[in-house]
């Protein structure tokens, strides 16, 4: 009995992968009235589900699970699924979303493997989801579950590192980032990570919001990953970052970009970006103006940034020429600054301790002396400080 | 995005923003919007994106529908469907409901809470007040706030959230939950609607929450209630939570299949709705959406940050720009003050007066800011374009209220929201000289009582304004003609009363100008107040008898009526046992505030010093009717003066505060006037306090105006610091 009922479950499997594949790539043809096509794959994939992860009232059956995993892969039905999840009806997109989720989820018994076994299949030959998934911010219809099951694949370094280091390539094929990373080339700015800034920037308050959100943790889960990847490519990701997210139009975008800018910065993992960053005197001056911004919130955000460069012990002429020629100003505006944040402590003590460190910078820019070598400033990107000097003005900033 | 949209009444408000109800211009559909300004508070966005998102994965007819959002300036704008019925606390608001109602909406609602959970999300927040009724009678779930979605559907959640009368045992007990609680609150639901009031409603809410696990669960009790109606909400109310049936299993319970149709439910909400317009609060309570204008504050313009360099000397550049910077800035300035003063009409004569007083030391304040440019400006100077734009503030305020805020809500909320109000001020300034006194002309008791309303919540603002700050402002702004003209006029705005009418032309000197306010200001709340505080009927007819007299002297003699005060107040000051039991805090305020008055401009003579000190009183207090319309309402006005100048974050004191709250500032400064000539021996003393209190709290820039508030707290004490200091003065 358990026999027969083993293989008939494996049968059935596979019939509704295979069930569904068919509906899947007969969908596209049928232009608008394939409401019975629909019909049958929102059924296939309301039971898919509840194969997978179960119901209030029927646990889920780990057998059943496996089977369908496997065959799920087999059939690379996921490709076909990704592709389609904006033609699904409402219903039927959020059960794809769970169903590839929980694919990405599944693990053999006693697998040590860092990412999950079918994650890491998935990674090893169809990488190319991951990159269909990113393109779901495409449109309204597919950024929620596709951004979804992003925002929840990337909990692994693997799915990062396919979206940091996808590049166009001529064969279409998707990078394998098992085999063949090159961590030192520059990129091309025409991967897929480098659409986020376009989606955060021209989508719909909700898709936008959801890209960023993604973007975000992009940023801050795989910080060894990304500081590697934003030191190798620092032009291109701050020429991107200042002119697309700070300079936005959209309030939402401007402020939460400013507030991911002043965490990064202040991560120890992000040390050598931040000297980076601080260096440039374009890049103080952008700050400057967000903290005129006539929005609090963000010259909230804006002054968690602009604290970094006045606390660098070692900045750049640049930056000091920009800050002394600002220095009354500066004077007169910070007292009077966000004044009505007398409870956030950590707030008024940072801001009391700038107006200190910007009372001891000397009257005028003439007392500056451009350092040996860097004549003219330092431009966008000195970066070559000795990190052992640099060390005392991070830990001030972070204290 | 938004201009698809055209708004129409407001539907609610709350802690979550403001809901609109709006048509849709291309589809003719009506909605309702919800209004969230994302600046109002430092949570993450990301909370309010959890709710859209969350909303977004919802498509039931049992649960509110989701549109669309958008983002508009610092606005996040949120579509729903509008739903006409109200929610199911309205509908309770006539009565209990009876038990085949209740059964109707259990039915919807366990629909809806099948779809929700099946699709791994729960409510967290089930209760009367968050179940919409449309106009037909359909029921839907709303309000997503903290609704969670579960990314397994075996998972539990641990978080702390809910209403406590609704939440279940093992949400409270923080030893995780699942769709489950939701079943609770639901039946707690169930009893609110037979009841009017979730159990225990009289407990205290933090109470409670010891109260739902400890004891045992509530039961629907009497014969009002049929048995199956008993037994479902005993079955929903079951403290362990795994034998708490789903809403597909309750949904097979006899309570709710025998339910009749939704349509039913319409006489539900009509009753609610003949109800409300019984209560005949409807007309007068709708406030429709007004567009907040948002333009770009150009005061800062002339403080510019400096990034151009050409030669590495720069300083001279700096200062060449910084020159020019300032210029705009007076130029400006000399623009706002035609129409400051054109904004006034009523109060002519003495604003006429006040300003032949004082127009000349604005103008050399003005002028002579602009031109010494760089460093040396900051003690003096720099403050004055500030001030002038912030007192702007607060004319505007008044402006916006009176042209176009329908009701007393209306105007706290635009006035409490600080930063958006002054953001939009400097710009728009110029445009509209007379708007202020439109809307008085004709009278009516909304306007009068919005009226009080504004002025009340407006204090706040300005008093930072002249309070803490430092002694040149204090002369500039006090004298300063924009100021005293916003001032009376703003004394003159409700309807005059018959007593102060004939008088008008006597206000002539300033001495009887003080004594009318002193009487209006002091005296007659005063004695208001004392006549509501007294139970006595001699005693009561015996005082309303003095207040009579006073108020016969206040018509005939205001100069000698001051002379009056002033006498009883130097009498009182000079017996020490007096002063001390009657003025101890007043004394030093007293002193405190002389400092701030005298120290650089010496030149000043002490009359002048009164009249800086009496017109920054008059900016203290609110504007109030003289005398009638006060004693009518004596509480009113009272609550208004005492909780407005002192405390001005709680909007509501204690009428008994009024006289002798040592905190008011009007008495204050009062006292200040009295104590001139005493206190010149200390004032070199204290000079040098004026430096620190340059760095005193409550110095107030354009958009920061609720500064004001923590202002004024910081300044009580530090009086208090001071009183400790010196404690004879």
């Amino acid at each position: 009995m358990a026999f027969l009922f083993g293989r008939n479950r494996q049968r059935t499997a596979q019939d509704m992968v295979r069930t569904v594949k068919e509906l899947l790539l007969r969908l596209p043809k049928e232009e608008g009235a394939s409401s019975k096509t629909e019909e049958e794959l929102s059924r296939n994939l309301t039971q898919m589900k509840a194969t997978l992860q179960g119901t209030p009232e029927v646990e889920v059956a780990p057998d059943a699970v496996t089977q369908l995993v496997h065959h799920i892969l087999a059939e690379s039905l996921l490709p076909i699924l990704v592709d389609n999840i904006h033609r699904l009806p409402f219903e039927a997109r959020k059960d794809t979303q769970t169903i590839i989720s929980n694919v990405f989820r599944f693990r053999n018994p006693g697998s040590t493997s860092p990412e999950p076994d079918a994650l890491k299949e998935v990674l090893r030959q169809q990488p190319e989801i991951i990159i269909a998934l990113c393109n779901g911010y495409d449109r309204r219809e597919s950024a929620g579950a596709c951004g979804g099951i992003l925002k929840e694949a990337l909990k692994w370094d693997a799915v990062a590192a396919v979206i940091l280091y996808d590049e166009p390539s001529p064969t279409g094929k998707t990078i394998d980032i098992y085999n063949d990373v090159d961590v030192t080339a520059p990129s091309t700015g025409k991967g897929i990570f480098w659409s986020f800034f376009t989606w955060i920037d021209t989508s719909s308050f909700e898709v936008s919001a959801d890209a960023f959100d993604c973007f975000r943790l992009l940023l801050t889960k795989h910080k060894q990953l990304v500081s590697q990847y934003i030191s190798t490519n620092f032009p291109l990701f701050f020429d991107k970052y200042n002119s697309i997210l700070i300079k936005s139009d959209s309030y939402v975008t401007k402020r939460q970009s400013l507030k991911l800018l002043g965490e990064v910065l202040l991560d120890r993992q992000f040390y050598e970006v931040m000297t980076r960053y601080v260096d440039s005197g374009e890049n103080l001056k952008l700050i400057m103006y967000q903290l005129k911004d006539d929005r609090r919130m963000v010259q909230y955000e804006a002054f968690h940034v602009f604290k970094i460069f006045a606390a660098n012990p070692n900045k750049s002429f640049e930056v000091q020429k920009f800050l002394v020629m600002n220095k009354q100003r500066l004077l007169k505006f910070l007292p009077r600054f966000l004044e009505e944040r007398t409870e956030d402590e950590q707030f008024c003590d940072e801001k009391a301790w700038l107006v200190k460190a910007v009372g001891g910078l000397p009257d005028s820019v003439a007392a500056l002396r451009p350092p040996e070598g860097r004549v003219g400033g330092g431009g966008s990107g000195g970066g070559g400080m000795p990190a052992q000097q640099q060390q005392a003005s991070s830990a001030q900033v972070r204290s | 995005m938004a201009e698809d949209y055209q708004m129409l009444e407001e539907l609610g408000s709350g802690s979550f923003g403001t809901v609109y109800r709006a048509l849709c211009k291309r589809t003719g559909e009506t909605v309702a919007i919800k209004h969230i300004d994302l600046e109002g508070s430092d949570d993450d966005i990301r909370e309010i994106q959890q709710e859209i998102s969350l909303l977004s994965t919802c498509s039931s007819e049992y649960v509110t529908r989701y549109r669309n959002s958008f983002v508009r300036g610092t606005k996040l704008w949120i579509v729903m469907e509008y739903l006409g019925g109200g929610s199911c606390l309205d509908l309770l608001k006539p009565g209990p409901m009876a038990e085949a109602y209740i059964a109707i909406i259990m039915r919807e609602l366990l629909l809806g809470l099948d779809y929700l959970h099946s699709t791994g999300k729960i409510h967290r927040d089930i209760k009367a007040a968050n179940i919409l009724l449309s106009e037909t009678g359909q029921v839907k779930i709303a309000d997503f706030g903290v609704a969670a979605q579960l990314t397994n559907i075996k998972s539990q959640r641990l978080t702390f959230v809910g209403t406590p009368f609704w939440m279940a045992p093992e949400v409270i007990q923080e030893a995780g939950y699942d769709f489950h609680a939701d079943i609770w609150s639901l039946g707690i639901t169930a009893m609110e609607m037979a009841m009017g009031e979730p159990p225990r409603s009289d407990v205290h809410p933090m109470k409670v929450l010891f109260l739902i696990p400890k004891e045992k669960p509530p039961r629907l009790e009497g014969g009002k209630w049929s048995k199956e109606f008993k037994d479902f909400v005993a079955l929903c109310l079951n403290k362990d939570a795994e034998r708490r049936p789903s809403a597909r299993a309750l949904l097979k319970h006899g309570f709710v299949r025998r339910a009749g149709k939704t349509d039913i439910l319409q006489h539900l909400v009509r009753k609610a709705r003949d109800y409300e317009s019984g209560g005949s609060r409807r007309d007068s309570d709708v406030r429709y959406y007004e567009e907040t204008l948002r333009e770009m504050s150009s005061a800062d313009e002339g403080d510019e940050w400096i990034f151009d360099t050409i030669r590495p000397s720069s300083a001279k550049g700096t200062v060449k720009k910084l020159a020019s910077a300032q210029h705009t800035v007076k130029r400006r300035k000399l623009e706002r003050i035609p129409s400051g003063d054109g904004s006034d009409v009523e109060g002519a004569a003495a604003a006429l007066e006040d300003m032949k007083l004082d127009a000349g030391p604005l103008g050399d304040i003005a002028n002579s800011s602009n031109t010494t440019p760089t460093k040396d400006l900051s003690t003096i100077r720099t403050p004055k374009p500030r001030l002038s734009s912030q007192r702007k503030v607060s004319a505007l305020t008044i402006r916006k209220i009176s042209i176009s805020s329908p009701t007393a809500r209306r105007v706290s909320r635009k006035v409490s929201g600080g930063t958006p109000t002054a953001r939009k001020i400097s710009a728009q300034q110029p445009k509209q000289p007379l708007g202020l006194d439109m809307s008085f002309g004709n009278g009516t008791s909304t306007v009068r009582q919005f009226k009080r309303v504004s002025s009340g919540h407006q204090q706040p603002q300005q008093q930072p304004q002249l309070k803490p700050s430092s002694p040149p402002q204090q002369t500039a702004a006090s004298t300063s003609p924009q100021d005293s003209v916003f001032d009376s006029d703003s004394e003159n705005k409700p309807p005059a009363p018959p007593t102060s009418a004939p008088s008008q032309q006597t206000q002539t000197t300033k001495e009887a100008l003080l004594g009318r306010r002193c009487f209006v200001k002091c005296i007659d709340p005063s004695f208001a107040e004392g006549q509501a505080a007294t139970a006595d009927r001699q005693k009561r007819e015996a005082l309303s008898r003095v207040a009579e007299a006073w108020s016969y002297l206040d018509e005939v003699d205001p100069e000698g009526e001051l002379i009056l005060l002033k006498t009883i107040m130097d009498r009182i000051q000079s017996d020490p046992k007096l002063a001390s039991a009657l003025l101890p805090q007043r004394v030093a305020a007293a002193q405190l505030a002389s400092l701030r008055m005298n120290s650089p401009s010496k030149k000043r003579t002490s009359t002048m010093g009164v009249e800086a000190g009496e017109v920054g009183a008059r900016d203290m207090t609110p504007p109030t009717s003289p005398s009638k319309p006060a004693r009518r309402q004596p509480t009113d006005r009272s609550s208004i003066l005492s909780s407005a100048p002192s405390s001005p974050t709680k909007p509501s004191g204690s009428p008994g505060k009024l006289v002798m709250n040592p905190q008011n500032p009007h008495l204050r400064r009062m006292r200040s006037n009295q104590q001139l000539a005493a206190e010149k021996a200390v004032e070199e003393r204290e000079k040098e306090r004026t430096v620190m209190e340059e760095k005193m709290p409550g110095r107030v820039e354009p958009g920061m105006e609720h500064v004001g508030m923590l202002g004024d707290v910081l300044y009580g004490r530090w009086s208090e610091g001071l009183q400790a200091r010196w404690p004879k003065a």
